[in-house]
């Protein structure tokens, strides 16, 4: 009989993944903390630096404009992400007719281009888009809403369409989540007298809370990481003076071009990874928990 | 220093496959043997590779296909490939293909790369290879890939452009400003922006742009210093510039996009009839024909405000070419006269870089049509174009000076703060 199991086939098994992980992942990823320390441009060499990439954070002030639009979009992006989806799951989730239509409309942003998603958007919200030029010509505006030049307006324009986009995503984790909670809960809780929004918060709520943990941490990671919506709505400065930058933002102008400055862009990028290390640790401690 | 090399080149890789990180891989640009010069006489065989910027498409096609052609007619036993690059993203493009050594034989640069190149070894002397270039090119073409402190010139030149104006007549008529007496200096031009402004009751405007750096030189004041080693504009008449478009700005005499938005958003304003001045290549009128034919016939042609800028594009040769007789030979060819001539006659609105071109009746004589007078404007400008002669000046520098001129123009920031923000990036941004 001829032995197909030997120690060695399940990392035969892993290795394909293994490969792939170590040189897209583990390697980049060593690379750019070493390279923290560098003073590396793109195309000439460099040397080690020790700390002056960071200590040059410190003094960046476009990196504390980026740290505050972070704070402000994961503050505002998590609770709208996690009940706004979870709301509209609700009522997609009723059996009626051609209600798959608006599951559809719904999820529709998820699939969309969020280049293409956010250049309609600056069309809507421009000076002269159709959102100020409907408002003037009703009479509701005299002057045009800087939707697209005002310093905090851009930051909640972006913080918006991240918003409208992410709906259908997690609308669809949660209509997964709430089809697993016991109809004969609610038939129980309304038999008790319990109106539509006791059950949302005593037996959907409860029923759901894993769910909202995951789509709050996921939300949180998604936002410290927002790029795209800031560049096509505010252009490449970051709005106005470069007011509305992210911390991704900075790291796409600091090492773009043939002088890009890696050295810093990987600082920039250590900075990062460590502030989504918390909402990280708290997902995998979460996951570690559902697994008991 | 190898070692610092296939690190920068890991985080190429990154910032594409993570969108935030930093990544890459290849060997050092100059670990490989660099050609110091050509043989031209030697014997043409083997194929190469040639790359443009944006120029695959339906326009511009049928030249590039015929020119090669042609090419390897005339040298039996050649092949050259074609490949074209993207508009967005060249810079990183060409870094990553340095990094690599997978840099195409024959290139199409713009100065500012071209120096990226240079600096690390990439690209070929062509003073050196070639001793009649300075009789066969425009000086101020040459001039934009001499770098200071650096010997030879890095690209043959091949399609010069400059500014001119350009009023939508309708706006102008509006405002009383009479059309056969346009603005020829910036103050000027803010006189002329109030008058649209109060005729039109705040709803059309003249201007919407920023200042940038060729506004800033064409005030006198000097972009580096005399050994390239420090960005100087920072002057108190730099300063005054921006006084003045920010009093405008403040004065309702632009739009509020102006603050973030670039070029392309004052050339998509001035499009839509909203504003009434808007600079480009003297081919724009033309242009206009397909891209907005109502607002064409209503579109006229004058001098560049102030000082024209002169915007080059070159043809270099890869030094670690492997085919470098051939690469100069297919780069002389593409730059010669006649190829230049005809390739101008697609690009209309440009120059050829060749010295034999400057004196050619075609470019100069106007058949008397507005998108004809804006042509010849265009050629005539040019020999006194002038150029930024700072190749070190690179998009992050011009992003963070058109961030700090916002800013100023808001009032958050004094306009000497912009600019001395401005220079003090500008200046730890130099490579040591």
């Amino acid at each position: 009989m001829v032995r197909t199991h030997r120690w060695f086939t399940p990392w035969i098994m892993v290795l394909p993944a293994l490969v792939i992980l170590c040189v897209f992942a583990l390697w980049p990823a060593v690379n750019t903390f070493f390279l923290s320390f560098t003073d590396v441009r793109t195309l000439s060499g460099g040397k080690i630096v020790g700390l002056a990439n960071y200590r040059q954070l410190l003094d960046d002030p476009q990196l504390r404009s980026a740290l505050l639009n972070t704070v402000v979009y994961v503050v505002v992006c998590v609770p709208l992400l996690t009940f706004l989806p979870l709301l509209i799951a609700i009522l997609a989730e009723k059996p009626l007719r051609g209600l798959a239509i608006f599951r559809t409309i719904f999820y529709f942003p998820v699939i969309a281009s969020a280049v293409a998603v956010a250049v309609i958007w600056k069309f809507l919200l421009d000076d002269r888009g159709l959102i100020n030029g409907w408002a003037q010509h009703a009479g509701i505006i005299q002057d045009a809403v800087p939707f697209l030049s005002g310093r905090w307006l851009l930051l909640f324009s972006a913080i918006s369409l991240t918003v409208w986009k992410g709906l259908g995503y997690y609308m669809v984790l949660y209509l997964s989540a709430l089809g697993n909670v016991d109809p004969q809960l609610h038939e129980a809780a309304a038999v008790d007298g319990a109106g539509p929004i006791r059950r949302f918060w005593s037996v959907t709520v409860p029923g759901v809370r894993r769910t909202m943990v995951l789509v709050a941490i996921l939300v949180m990671v998604s936002a410290m990481r927002i790029f795209t919506e800031l560049y096509i709505l505010g252009g490449k400065t970051g709005g106005v003076g470069g007011q509305d930058v992210s911390v991704v933002f900075l790291i796409q102008s600091s090492a773009a071009g043939a002088d890009g400055r890696l050295g810093y862009a990987s600082a920039l990028s250590v900075l990062l990874f460590l502030i989504t290390l918390p909402p990280m640790a708290l997902l995998a401690r979460f996951n570690r928990k559902v697994d008991e | 220093m190898k070692l610092f090399k296939v690190a920068a080149l890991g985080s190429v890789a990154v910032v594409a496959l993570a969108g935030c990180g930093l990544g890459s891989g290849g060997s050092s640009a100059n670990s490989s043997k660099v050609q110091q010069s050509v043989d031209s006489s030697a014997k043409l065989s083997g194929t190469i590779n040639f790359q443009t910027w944006a120029l695959k498409n339906d326009k511009f096609t049928p030249y590039f296909t015929k020119l090669i052609a042609d090419f390897e007619k005339q040298h039996p036993g050649t092949k050259v490939n074609w490949v074209d690059q993207p508009g967005d993203g060249y810079a990183d493009k060409v870094s990553s293909q340095i990094s690599s050594n997978s840099l195409p034989d024959v290139v199409n640069l713009p100065p500012d790369i071209a120096f990226a190149g240079v600096k690390s070894g990439a690209l070929l002397n062509l003073a050196k290879s070639d001793p009649k270039i300075n009789q066969t090119y425009v000086k101020s073409g040459l001039a934009d890939y001499t770098y200071k402190g650096v010997d030879g010139t890095y690209a043959y030149p091949w399609y010069l452009g400059t500014d001119v104006s350009y009023w939508n007549t309708d706006i102008l008529k509006k405002a009383g400003l009479d059309t056969r007496n346009l603005p020829t200096t910036f103050d000027g031009l803010v006189a002329a922006a109030k008058k649209v402004h109060d005729a039109t009751g705040g709803k059309q405007y003249l201007m919407s742009r920023k200042p940038n750096l060729y506004d800033i030189m064409a005030t006198g004041a000097p972009i580096m210093n005399s050994d390239g080693t420090k960005f100087t504009f920072n002057t108190d008449a730099a300063a005054a510039l921006i006084s003045k478009y920010a009093d405008a700005y403040k004065s309702g005499y632009m739009p509020r996009e102006v603050l973030s938005s670039d070029y392309q958003g004052n050339d998509a304003l001035f499009k839509k009839q909203q504003v009434g001045w808007t600079t480009s290549t003297g081919y724009y009128i033309t242009s206009l024909k397909t891209d907005a034919p109502t607002l064409a016939p209503k579109v006229i042609g004058s001098p560049a405000i102030d000082v024209a800028p002169l915007y080059s594009q070159g043809i270099s040769v890869s030094a670690k070419s492997k085919r470098p007789a051939l690469a100069l030979a297919f780069a002389q060819f593409v730059t010669n006269n006649a190829n230049q001539t005809a390739f101008v006659d697609v690009a209309k609105g440009f120059l050829p870089g060749t010295q034999a071109a400057q004196s050619d009746p075609q470019f100069t004589k106007s058949d008397g049509t507005p998108a004809g007078d804006a042509a010849v404007l265009g050629a005539r400008a040019l020999p006194k174009a002038k150029s930024l002669g700072a190749p070190q000046w690179d998009q992050q520098d011009s992003d963070y000076l058109d961030q700090q001129i916002a800013l100023a123009m808001t009032g958050k920031q004094t306009p000497k703060q912009a600019l001395d923000n401005a220079v003090n990036k500008a200046n730890s941004l130099l490579s040591k």
